[in-house]
């Protein structure tokens, strides 16, 4: 039962990162390629975690496993932030709609 | 002060006994992290400076949490459609919030809910890049920065 829940997570994971990687590639700039990475995979990379958690030899490990979450949280939404205020100063016009 | 060293304590104690996965040889290297953080705490936070709300900050965690899943399934499903499914714009948003913690503490959260990212935060203004503008995404942002303001205990 453990074992099914854990390799359910860890597929739906895996399926999170694949998205993110198809918007990183698929998206039109760079503020759009941000989206999809700080989103796509932080729920990925939580669901892999978790999964992981599940398998852990004690509560400890496990523990550990999930520290790893907030702290990934924390440096993507950073990490965007700073790109993008970045692209934003260098001028770069987000994309829009040619037909609205 | 001394409550607020014995919590700190503890916590720090809790986060060691996680970092080593339980391993009891290694609590010498541990009380000396455990002071070391202590320390570094005190400086950089001083107790008493602010109070988090327990049921705020609880809100809070649970309307992350379930935007997280919507804002990874949403952008998922942008990602397979390709660039059709975009419309994106910068939106303007006047802060309520306090500068410092609570305003950074929006500005990054943004970053990880559906649809939006802090493109520029200045004293009172943070400009928004939105992934689709037809969505409620501003309604959205108000909600999120009333979860802000309750845990922080200051009013918007």
């Amino acid at each position: 039962m453990l074992e099914m829940a854990s390799g359910g997570l860890l597929c739906i994971g895996a399926f999170f990162f694949f998205a993110g990687t198809l918007g990183l590639l698929r998206f039109p700039d760079v503020y759009c390629r941000l989206h999809a990475l700080a989103k796509a995979d932080n729920l990925g990379l939580g669901c892999l975690l978790l999964g992981l958690a599940l398998q852990a030899d004690s509560l400890a490990a496990a523990l550990k496993l999930l520290l790893i979450w907030p702290l990934g949280l924390a440096a993507s939404a950073g990490v965007s932030y700073a790109i993008a205020r970045r692209a934003d100063a260098l001028g770069i016009a987000p994309w829009r709609r040619k037909d609205p | 002060m001394i409550r607020a060293m014995l919590q700190r304590s503890l916590l720090f104690a809790l986060l060691w006994w996680v970092l080593v996965e339980g391993r009891p040889d290694s609590w010498g290297l541990g009380l000396l992290a455990i002071c070391a953080a202590l320390w570094a705490s005190l400086r950089q936070l001083p107790p008493g400076s602010r109070r988090l709300s327990l049921t705020g900050l609880l809100g809070y965690l649970t309307f992350f949490v379930s935007n997280s899943v919507r804002g990874g399934a949403q952008v998922a499903w942008m990602a397979l459609r390709g660039r059709q499914a975009l419309q994106p714009a910068i939106l303007e948003w006047e802060m309520a919030l306090p500068p410092g913690a609570p305003s950074v503490l929006l500005l990054n959260t943004l970053g990880l809910m559906p649809g939006t990212l802090g493109v520029e935060l200045t004293d009172d203004r943070l400009r928004i890049h939105v992934v689709d503008e037809r969505l409620p995404i501003l309604a959205e942002v108000a909600v999120l920065e009333a979860h802000i303001a309750r845990m922080f205990g200051v009013g918007t």
